[in-house]
């Protein structure tokens, strides 16, 4: 298995987290999709390890879960964004990118 | 004493806790499970790699229960020491006959009117100031081929 782990930024999960829940709100197992997808495969959130940080999302008030029917008509836990979760999206997306154009600068550069 | 008899008042929504927790995991692995069968992976080896892609279940679900226990714990505790506050202030500012004394009860009234908006503004939440722990990861996959059920 050729699988490079590899720790990026601390918060990106949570980014990412926040950035699925935008558009709709979502189980555990459907953020994880949604990311995959998006990412095409190329960037993969350890599945079980979302939920922790779901649980601390929600504790922070950034999100907020109420039991519902899945597609298949399970009952499953739905996350969807607070009003603060949607002010921290606005600030996590202007830190992105402002550090990611710092760290292009800095590899252009050298 | 007192520790264990908190515990056994808090059994019940404990192990609430702690089967929504599994409820929810468990969608999950099914969900997973499912997805593999799909692809036409056999059922037996579909679960196992279902489980195989979600990680240490037992970890995870100690990690959430605790995060959820640790919330409420804190939040009633704050709640306790809210209505504390206020009926301290409500006592003074009723049976003080001196005014200045009296505006110390006020002001403690409005500590605890301020404490109990606080949790309900849950961005503010006292959580929200510690710092982050690092219980999650990402990993960047090198091999596209890689397919959760056949690792």
């Amino acid at each position: 298995m050729a699988n490079d782990r590899t720790d990026l930024m601390q918060g990106t999960l949570e980014l990412l987290i926040l950035n699925t829940l935008a558009r709709e709100s979502m189980h555990g197992y459907g953020i994880v999709q949604r990311i995959h997808e998006a990412a095409e495969d190329l960037l993969k959130v350890e599945d079980g390890s979302l939920y922790p940080a779901l649980y601390r999302m929600e504790e922070r008030g950034w999100i907020k879960s109420e039991w519902g029917l899945s597609e298949n008509n399970r009952r499953a836990k739905f996350y969807k964004l607070t009003r603060t979760g949607k002010r921290k999206l606005e600030a996590e997306r202007a830190n992105w990118n402002r550090i990611s154009k710092a760290v292009t600068k800095i590899l252009q550069a050298t | 004493m007192r520790t264990a008899l908190a515990d056994l008042l808090m059994l019940p929504k404990r192990q609430k806790t702690a089967l929504d927790v599994q409820e929810e995991m468990q969608f999950h692995i099914d969900m997973l499970e499912r997805k593999y069968a799909q692809q036409g992976t056999p059922i037996a080896e579909a679960k196992a790699a279902a489980l195989r892609r979600f990680g240490n279940l037992e970890r995870v679900k100690k990690q959430c229960v605790d995060i959820s226990r640790r919330n409420r714990l804190l939040r009633r505790v704050l709640k306790a020491a809210s209505i504390l506050i206020a009926l301290t202030g409500l006592s003074i500012r009723i049976l003080s006959p001196d005014l200045k004394v009296a505006h110390i009860g006020d002001t403690l009234i409005m500590v605890a009117v301020a404490g109990r908006l606080l949790l309900y503004v849950r961005g503010l939440s006292p959580w929200t100031f510690l710092p982050r722990t690092r219980e999650t990861s990402l990993s960047v996959i090198t091999d596209t081929t890689e397919d959760g059920a056949r690792t």
